[in-house]
């Protein structure tokens, strides 16, 4: 047993505690600090000059934006639902992808936050949707969908990075009794907040942490609905429909192990964690993007018998988004979520790493291309035919998306190098079991 | 000279080893002590008797709490302080209310059991006397402790130390007690 202990804790303890990481993480760092750098720029130039920099205009009051918003929050809400779903079954592949599927949920919520906040134009003054005692004495219109996605957005944050805490805090302490530096010691120690790793404390870490993770299922449900309500509320023909909750849960789960597959794939490739994320835990997530592919493709098609049922104005619309202007938007969608991930039926393609990355990413890239659609696609042909123009991002715009994009990478990669990104006590809990069965 | 203890540990190298030294120990009468382990032993726990069946209730009753304040909050502001007519729906608009309420109620579960969980756990406390055993900090790795405290009224320096090394384990170390 002892051994094998060993074996586990040091060769996932040993990545956050070597004191070189190589030269790919440096440039991955270098390259995605620079991107954070561009967000830094265009968030100031927003600021400063305002929305005017956008290209956004009636009726593309929400251009990239809300379709990057979107398209965070949905990784993050796929991810989250993910982890939940792992935690719940007490599924074996919770031990080997839970910990940066948290992450990833927890970084994705991160950058999805920055859009919402700086879309209201003041956004020094973003706390005006918090229902405090203002000098005006008045409230927030609590029937509006956009005071609901404040919570959501807010209590998603607050509780992931709690849940995603409270799970690292015995594997900090493994780092504090690993650390060879005193320096390094302290500072795990500190966020290890002297875990003792009694029986007890065990127990009750255990309960609440499932606990959590359960309440968790419910709110990205309620949360992702919440987006696709803020469409389905307004009176803009395509989005007027009460299939969009339905088809953003379902593209927003699939997009979600698009990014932890990605994730995945990288770091087992990256880390050397061949045997901590074995060939079986990858085919798995293969086969569950696959199956997830498979639902989008499901709802793209219902999509179009709703349109077809649906009165004249808004089936044109739907039309009009399928072939009109922006019907590169819709097919790319098409191709990229739909389409591509069709090679992981082979068996080899789900267990190849470079399949595995360029079909998370192709599946993330699909989503965001279906998200264009919906915003931009979806609003171009309104009831009010002299309000029909078209919108393109302006470089201010672009250089957000990228700039968050960067952001995530860089998150990523600090957490990379500076926690475990497997738990390393849920990993010897299983070592164990396997020894003793 | 006589040191102040906080008990008495043993440590074992694997988790049957533990959980049978814990067994036997009951056996033997004493009732305060406490075992380390680098990862969960649900068995022992209940061995040890521990009841987690707070959690729960924390979180229902925090998720009330939430729910009661979120909808509450909602109803008083939108229909009774600052009536607001919205396109001619009802004040107590019940059905809008409800995507809000359920999220806070969540928000008050999640936080009130994990921030809840570290005050049942009394962390942080950076220090503890059981870090000052030689060897304690492979409890994080690869190693089992069983720790029979100083306050237990059994507890007797030599003979207790005794019964510990009757269990066959890899060393037994005195805890003192902190300053």
């Amino acid at each position: 047993m002892g051994s094998e202990a060993q074996a586990v804790t040091s060769t996932v303890a040993e990545v956050p505690l070597s004191r070189r990481f190589g030269r790919i993480w440096w440039i991955a760092l270098l390259a995605s600090g620079a991107l954070v750098l561009l967000l830094g720029y265009t968030l100031v130039s927003v600021t400063i000059l305002g929305v005017g920099v956008w290209g956004v205009n009636i009726p593309f009051v929400w251009g990239f934006d809300l379709i990057n918003y979107a398209w965070w929050i949905g990784i993050a809400n796929g991810a989250s639902l993910f982890a939940a779903i792992l935690v719940l079954r007490r599924h074996d592949l919770r031990t080997a992808v839970n910990r940066f599927a948290e992450g990833v949920a927890l970084f994705a919520v991160i950058c999805a936050g920055i859009f919402p906040i700086f879309h209201l134009g003041r956004p020094w003054l973003f706390y005006w949707t918090f229902p405090y005692p203002a000098t005006f004495e008045v409230w927030p219109q609590f029937r509006s969908t956009l005071t609901w996605d404040f919570w959501a957005i807010s209590t998603h944050a607050i509780v992931t990075s709690l849940l995603w805490y409270v799970g690292l805090i015995p594997d900090l302490a493994t780092l504090r009794d690993r650390a060879r530096r005193k320096a390094v010691k302290r500072i795990y120690g500190v966020f290890a907040l002297g875990w003792r790793g009694s029986v007890r404390d065990w127990a009750y870490h255990q309960r609440a942490y499932r606990l959590v993770a359960i309440l968790v299922l419910p709110l990205i449900l309620i949360m992702q609905s919440t987006v696709a309500f803020e469409f389905a509320v307004t009176l803009v023909p395509d989005w007027h429909e009460t299939r969009q909750p339905l088809h953003f849960v379902a593209t927003g789960l699939a997009q979600g192990l698009s990014i932890v597959l990605l994730v995945t794939v990288l770091l087992r490739w990256g880390l050397r964690l061949e045997r901590y994320i074995d060939e079986g835990d990858i085919d798995l997530l293969g086969k569950l993007a696959l199956a997830s592919a498979l639902v989008s493709g499901y709802l793209y098609l219902d999509e179009i018998v709703s349109a077809l049922l649906a009165d004249r104005s808004a089936q044109e619309a739907t039309f009009n988004r399928m072939t009109g202007e922006y019907a590169g938007l819709y097919w790319t969608a098409i191709v990229y979520s739909i389409l591509i991930p069709q090679l992981l039926w082979l068996k080899a393609a789900r267990r190849s790493t470079i399949a595995g990355v360029f079909v998370g990413f192709s599946i993330g890239v699909g989503i965001w291309f279906d998200r264009y659609s919906i915003i931009v696609g979806g609003l171009q042909m309104d009831h009010l035919p002299s309000i029909w123009r078209t919108y393109s991002p302006t470089l201010a715009e672009t250089g957000l998306f990228l700039g968050t994009v960067g952001l995530f990478a860089a998150l990523l990669l600090l957490f990379v190098r500076f926690l475990p990104v497997i738990s390393m006590f849920e990993t010897r809990h299983d070592e164990h079991q396997e020894k003793s069965s | 000279m006589t040191q102040r203890l906080y008990g008495i540990m043993a440590e074992f190298r694997s988790p049957e080893a533990l959980t049978d030294a814990v067994k036997a120990t009951k056996r033997a009468g004493f009732t305060r002590l406490d075992a380390f382990s680098p990862f969960p032993l649900s068995d022992l726990a209940q061995e040890l008797g521990v009841r987690t069946a707070v959690i729960p209730w924390i979180a229902f009753m925090a998720a009330l709490v939430g729910a009661g304040l979120q909808y509450g909050s909602q109803y008083w502001m939108n229909a009774v302080d600052y009536p607001l007519n919205v396109g001619g729906r009802p004040l107590d608009s019940w059905p809008a209310f409800i995507p809000s309420t359920l999220i806070v109620a969540i928000l008050w579960a999640g936080a009130a059991t994990l921030i809840g969980l570290l005050l049942i756990l009394r962390l942080p406390r950076l220090h503890h006397p059981v870090f000052e055993v030689h060897g304690f900090e492979r409890a994080s790795n690869d190693r089992f402790f069983l720790c029979i405290l100083s306050d237990d009224p059994l507890f007797e320096s030599a003979a207790t130390r005794n019964f510990l090394e009757g269990l066959a384990p890899q060393i037994v170390r005195e805890v003192p007690a902190c300053a």
